[in-house]
């Protein structure tokens, strides 16, 4: 098949442990991913497509959480942990709000739960499972929420 | 400015989600058994060295592929080098080196003009200096510590570079990261390239004035970015800032570019900024006579208002200097850290600067320092032509030494170290926290002591290499004698 180039340019963030979301492919790379754990959970556990697709929006929210809004700081030593107390999340795009990442990554938990509940016919368990799970995720990454740590927890 | 296959970016980010994925496993995993087995009694209620997460790169990322770095060499690092072979008995989690060295091609150190190895001008001059000053002056340069050959070499270095005055220090990475806080302090504003080396970025957090990074080589975000900050002044006060410094460097090292820095002085000298000029990589590697990337690109050192330099990639030494005008150097005299508490150059090294630069301006007597830059720019224009038509990506300008090849994906990293290891060429690879996370590289550094056969073999390898491990991501150019042999058929 016929290369297709993407020029890039190093963007100018300093920290390392969120520039590399800058680069082109990373939007693609998430989709990809999403889907081809659809395919996998369909031939491993032989269930509906419904129940795959409720399946893999609760792991992309456990994942999500853990990774985007739970860990903090960075796994290297390099920038002698100015990081610390920040997830994630809001450590992306230097703690700038609204921009085309995290409008992207708002989005996405929202379209898996259409698919999930459009798939599953509305049952009400898989009903209130993916509103529960997307709920926080949606929640959590308002600009509002930015470095907001509810009743102390992880602080 | 990168170009890479789309293909190649959606694996590599595959890649590293999957490497990170098992490094989480074994972390998990860890953490039971760890819970299972008691802690030792004696560091119960201590809190931890190390928090789990900050050093999960080393362990789950580097450690994997710790052989290809940090390896040990038994030879001086001149065009071929003695390699001690290591092995592993735990999957590269501890590395025991053997007796046996094997000798390979020196792609890897920064020798730009061959006075890594004995040269026959500069090697007794250094051994008389040994002989007369000792290793070491075992004082600090304000006490007991300047010898007469620190004075020479300021005054040759000064000379050298085209400003009236220099300072000389012991270590290059000391230079940057003890000079900058003493230049600028709280309520400056530094804007340092967005690609500067780590002792630059050190020097900065450490000054306590407030940094910004304009984008790298991009004189007019630059512009942008110094017409902000000057216009909204200080983070609260909104007071106007005390001092500004812009900091770039002459050849950046992880991408063989040279600064663009014409553009660069006339918007500082249009905003009345100062200029800080990092020529650790150019200094004795590029220019007509080896002055730098203010010879190559036309720039009047005048313009820039602080040159710092390294001895440690073209002279063959080791240490740094800084020139500026009499009253900067004047002043750092007396108050940089680096000058009144660090010891001193080492007098041989000392003599082997005084040496090379001897020989580079040709005052020894013969036009050997002519020759060597003419080959290393031959040698650089010839390698990075041939890399380039067999495929590969290679970063930087012509006539620069410091050529990264791209491989990106992190599993080719030590499959081309590795495998020119075994074939007897050995490269340095770079991966991340070095450079930014997706753009991993090789980076050759050619030397004027390669000869044209050593090229050649350098690059045979390289090219099977580089087929093994699929990072020809550009279309091939045909050689010029499949035509011919065309011709001869018919």
């Amino acid at each position: 098949m016929a290369k297709l180039y993407v020029q890039t340019v190093p963007p100018p963030d300093l920290n390392k442990n969120t520039e590399w979301f800058m680069y082109p492919g990373v939007w693609s790379t998430y989709i990809l991913i999403l889907f081809f754990s659809w395919l996998l959970v369909l031939s491993v556990f032989r269930c509906t497509p419904g129940m795959a697709w409720t399946v893999v929006n609760l792991f992309h929210f456990a994942i999500t959480y853990y990774f985007f809004h739970w860990k903090k700081g960075t796994p290297f030593a390099e920038d002698q942990g100015i990081y610390n107390n920040l997830t994630w999340w809001e450590q992306m795009d230097n703690g700038k709000q609204l921009t085309r990442n995290r409008k992207f990554l708002t989005v996405v938990p929202v379209v898996l739960y259409l698919m999930a509940l459009h798939t599953t016919d509305y049952q009400h368990l898989m009903l209130f499972l993916n509103t529960l799970a997307v709920a926080i995720l949606v929640i959590a990454k308002f600009p509002n929420m930015h470095k907001v740590r509810i009743f102390g927890i992880n602080e | 400015m990168v170009r890479l296959p789309y293909l190649t970016a959606l694996t590599t980010l595959f890649s590293y989600g999957l490497l990170f994925a098992f490094g989480q496993l074994r972390d998990f995993f860890r953490k039971i058994i760890d819970w299972f087995k008691s802690s030792s009694k004696d560091l119960k209620g201590y809190a931890p060295i190390c928090l789990g997460l900050e050093d999960f790169y080393t362990r789950r990322l580097y450690l994997r592929i710790q052989d290809c770095f940090s390896r040990p060499i038994a030879s001086a690092p001149d065009a071929w080098i003695d390699v001690v072979e290591r092995y592993s008995n735990d999957n590269n989690k501890t590395l025991h080196r053997t007796s046996n060295t094997t000798r390979c091609l020196n792609l890897g150190s920064y020798n730009y003009l061959g006075f890594a190895a004995a040269d026959e001008y500069c090697t007794p001059h250094v051994i008389d200096s040994l002989k007369k000053y000792s290793c070491s002056t075992c004082s600090v340069r304000v006490d007991g510590g300047t010898t007469d050959l620190h004075t020479e070499l300021e005054e040759l270095v000064a000379r050298f570079v085209g400003k009236p005055a220099a300072i000389t220090f012991g270590m290059g990475y000391v230079t940057n990261s003890a000079i900058i806080p003493v230049l600028i302090g709280k309520g400056g504003l530094i804007i340092s390239d967005s690609l500067n080396h780590n002792s630059i970025v050190n020097g900065a957090r450490g000054s306590g004035a407030a940094v910004r990074v304009f984008q790298h080589n991009n004189p007019s975000h630059l512009e942008e970015v110094l017409r902000e900050q000057i216009a909204e002044g200080q983070p609260r006060t909104h007071r106007p800032w005390k001092k500004i410094i812009v900091i770039v460097e002459g050849i950046y090292s992880m991408e063989g570019e040279l600064c663009q820095l014409p553009e660069i002085i006339a918007v500082c000298k249009k905003y009345k900024v100062y200029t800080y000029l990092d020529e650790a990589h150019s200094i004795g590697a590029v220019g007509k006579t080896g002055r730098g990337v203010c010879e190559l690109l036309g720039v009047d050192p005048a313009d820039v208002d602080i040159m710092m330099g390294t001895f440690t990639k073209s002279f063959g030494s080791c240490g740094g200097y800084i020139a500026a005008s009499k009253e900067i150097v004047q002043y750092l005299k007396y108050t940089c850290p680096a000058y009144l508490y660090a010891t001193s150059m080492s007098p041989p090294a000392v003599q082997q600067v005084i040496s090379a630069i001897k020989v580079i301006l040709g005052e020894d007597g013969s036009n050997r320092g002519a020759q060597k830059l003419a080959r290393i720019r031959e040698n650089s224009n010839f390698f990075r032509s041939e890399l380039q038509k067999m495929g590969f990506e290679v970063l930087g300008d012509s006539d620069s030494p410091v050529m990264p090849i791209m491989l990106y994906n992190p599993a080719k990293i030590p499959a081309f170290s590795r495998e020119c290891l075994r074939q007897n060429v050995a490269v340095v690879t770079v991966a991340f926290p070095a450079t930014p996370l997706l753009l991993a590289r090789a980076r050759i550094c050619i030397s004027a002591a390669h000869s044209r056969e050593d090229l050649i073999k350098g690059l045979e390898v390289i090219s099977k290499v580089g087929d093994l491990a699929g990072i020809k991501y550009f279309p091939v150019e045909p050689p010029k004698h499949e035509t011919q042999g065309h011709k001869k058929l018919e």
